[in-house]
């Protein structure tokens, strides 16, 4: 008999007792979808990280960074200037594309002093007159104002009504951070510091000030951290971890602290590893439940062969081999097994995109999880429940094929 | 084309073994319309179980054509079962939840053909049997007359040698059972198909050419010979 012919009968004979046949493959289901979310999410993750973090970043380039950590928490002194650009050029200059001394713009947390008031503060640094905050009172920081290197700042006003009463009052005052005093021209409503959707939000600063001024003279030319860049294919850590020894040398502050290269990419095996145990515990747990849906299933179908004997004898005495007959209730066993594997693989696909942005909003840093429904994870929902189905369906589909055709015509 | 020999068949009944046919001797020629009688639990059900390749569990030797059954495996029998028996049963045996043209259909199915291959013929077996229109029937909604033309339409779609009836007209009343028997008669006559059938009604075992009467697992009597003896 023809496998066309095989899957229709067994689909009739599914079909004919809709609700036995949803009611055995509830377990698979149920199995099936646990490890797909839990796949889903996994890989997600993993490749959200590397997309962000990771060596290989999407960006059509690598970027990793050096830290500079002075021993002395209180010093001033900065890892890297000028001459060290230079060094690390001559020294790596065909291996990394570009390096540049990295400065934060947003929410940095510093000393700031208002008038006599010493507090601590978080800045924003801009380049550009700020068009998203909304005017509380006086003026928006001018592309004019930053181009001239005026000396002026931005107050967000629960701050302002805090220190003068009101926000109008906080027009006029000055502000003075590190070696400059600025004035405060505008009050800005106050934002959350993170965006919506997790990320740094750099309004969400006590103060915005021009990025030129912050920056000048030696803290622009120096900094405490490096950005270096690669072209795509290059091995970015194994480099990195090289300019890092190199700077532990010859670094211009390397007596008064040290140089670090995190390998970010290196933790994120770590952590992947981490969610491999999970999705390993997950995969036990669902094996668990998917052995207890495949005796359901040989249960049901042990059931279902007794109810058939008569057609069993029917088939047998038209021409049907004892062969045919194990094979379609095989046939029948798998399409069952299938059906609730594939249904459980778009519940757990389901589950995974449901539970993915859950999963962002609650670890923050703004950090995208995206569930990744991989081909893999779907031929591994398919092959598992090919596989409880054919064995568990075999004993009673064997049972089938041996039975005595006399005694059933009898 | 059949010729049993000293045919024996015992059932294992517990520790005993129960001695159903006796040293069965029986030949059906080409074209032969047969009917068996004799009492209840004389073994003609066993018998032509056997003779229909249903039963290989049998002493003796039995020769279909050239094919020695009684050394063929259950496999080799399934595939001569299908290309050259016919099963009518007395209970008709259809498949409750499959149409009519889908029970017709089952013995083709098991040769290997295709589903569209088939329509044609089911179509006009079923026109043979008097059910032109009645495919896509359930056997359920049909009355028993009906059912076992149902059941002779799936014995005759594969082109058998040989039907075998086991009390084809038993659970029909008078005058159904005279259309089922004219429908064998002409099947016998036009197609030439060789018809063995148990029964136990007279009025049937009278239109068959030939008698044969069990009693107690032995042929008591075959009318084919009491024919040669009168010659
Ligand atoms: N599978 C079996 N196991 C044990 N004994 C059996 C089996 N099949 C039949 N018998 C016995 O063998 C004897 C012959 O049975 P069989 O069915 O051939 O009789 P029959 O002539 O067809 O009777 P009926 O006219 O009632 O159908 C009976 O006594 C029956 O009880
Ligand atoms: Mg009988």
């Amino acid at each position: 008999m023809r496998i066309s012919e095989l899957l229709r009968t067994a689909l009739r004979s599914l079909r004919a007792n809709k609700k036995r046949s949803f009611l055995t493959i509830i377990g698979i289901m149920i199995g099936i979808a646990a490890v797909i979310t839990i796949l889903g999410i996994g890989d997600g993750i993993t490749q959200t990280m590397y997309d962000k973090f990771g060596n290989n970043a999407k960006q059509g380039q690598q970027t990793t960074e050096i830290y500079y950590m002075p021993d002395n928490e209180n010093s001033t002194v900065s890892g890297f200037n000028q001459q060290d650009m230079a060094n690390i050029d001559n020294q790596f200059g065909g291996e990394i594309r570009r390096v540049r001394i990295e400065h934060e713009t947003a929410n940095i947390n510093t000393r700031a002093d208002l008038g006599d008031v010493s507090k601590n503060v978080t800045v924003s640094l801009l380049r550009a007159a700020p068009t998203d905050v909304k005017l509380v009172a006086g003026h928006r920081l001018t592309a004019n104002e930053m181009a001239t290197g005026q000396a002026v700042a931005m107050m967000k006003s629960s701050l302002a009504r805090h220190q003068y009463g009101t926000a109008q009052n906080a027009l006029g005052t000055t502000v003075t951070v590190g070696a400059t005093t600025y004035q405060i021209v505008g009050v800005y409503q106050d934002q959350a510091e993170y965006s919506m959707d997790g990320g740094q939000n750099k309004f969400g600063a006590s103060f915005l000030l021009p990025k030129d001024l912050y920056y000048q003279g030696d803290t622009a030319s120096s900094g405490n951290t490096i950005k270096l860049t690669f072209d795509q294919g290059s091995n970015a850590g194994q480099i990195s971890k090289q300019v890092a020894k190199y700077l532990k040398k010859n670094g211009s502050a390397a007596n008064q602290g040290s140089y670090q290269y995190e390998d970010m990419e290196k933790e994120l095996k770590q952590f992947s590893s981490q969610m491999s145990i999970i999705t390993k515990f997950i995969s036990f747990i669902a094996a668990i439940s998917l052995f207890i849906a495949g005796i359901g299933v040989m249960n049901m179908m042990y059931i279902s062969v007794s109810e058939r004997t008569q057609e069993i004898g029917i088939r047998l005495a038209v021409g049907a081999t004892p062969f045919n007959i194990m094979m379609q209730f095989l046939v029948e066993a798998v399409a069952l097994t299938v059906t609730g594997g594939l249904l459980g693989f778009l519940g757990g696909a389901g589950l995974a995109h449901l539970i993915a942005p859950l999963l962002s909003s609650s670890i923050g840093g703004g950090i995208h999880i995206h569930a990744h429904i991989t081909m893999t994870a779907f031929l591994m929902a398919f092959g598992t429940s090919a596989a409880v189905g054919l064995i568990f369906g075999i004993l009673p589909a064997r049972q089938a094929a041996n039975k005595n055709l006399i005694d059933i015509l009898r | 084309m059949i010729k049993l020999t000293n045919i024996n068949k015992y059932y294992r009944q517990g520790d005993h073994r129960f001695h159903v046919l006796h040293d069965i001797n029986l030949s059906v020629d080409q074209g032969e319309l047969v009917a068996i009688i004799g009492e209840s639990g004389s073994g003609k059900s066993t018998l032509i179980n056997i003779i229909g390749f249903l039963d290989d569990d049998f002493s003796g030797t039995y020769f279909y054509e050239d094919h020695p059954i009684h050394d063929y495996t259950r496999k080799q029998f399934s595939h001569l079962q299908n290309q050259n028996v016919g099963f009518v049963f007395q209970n008709f045996k259809l498949i409750r939840e499959a149409t009519v043209a889908e029970n017709v259909a089952l013995p083709l199915l098991y040769t290997g053909k295709r589903r569209r291959e088939i329509g044609d013929r089911v179509t006009a077996v079923l026109d043979q049997v008097g059910l032109h229109g009645y495919e896509d029937q359930l056997p359920q909604n049909m009355s028993g007359g009906q059912q076992q033309r149902v059941s002779i339409a799936r014995a005759i779609v594969g082109h058998p040698h040989f039907l075998i009836a086991d009390e084809p007209t038993g659970a029909l009343d008078t005058e159904t059972s005279q259309e089922i028997m004219n429908l064998f008669k002409r099947l016998n006559r036009d197609e030439g198909t060789t018809i063995i059938m148990v029964t136990h009604d007279p009025h049937v075992a009278a239109q068959c050419e030939r008698v044969v009467k069990i009693i107690d697992g032995r042929v008591v009597s075959d009318s084919l010979e009491v024919h040669h003896a009168d010659k």
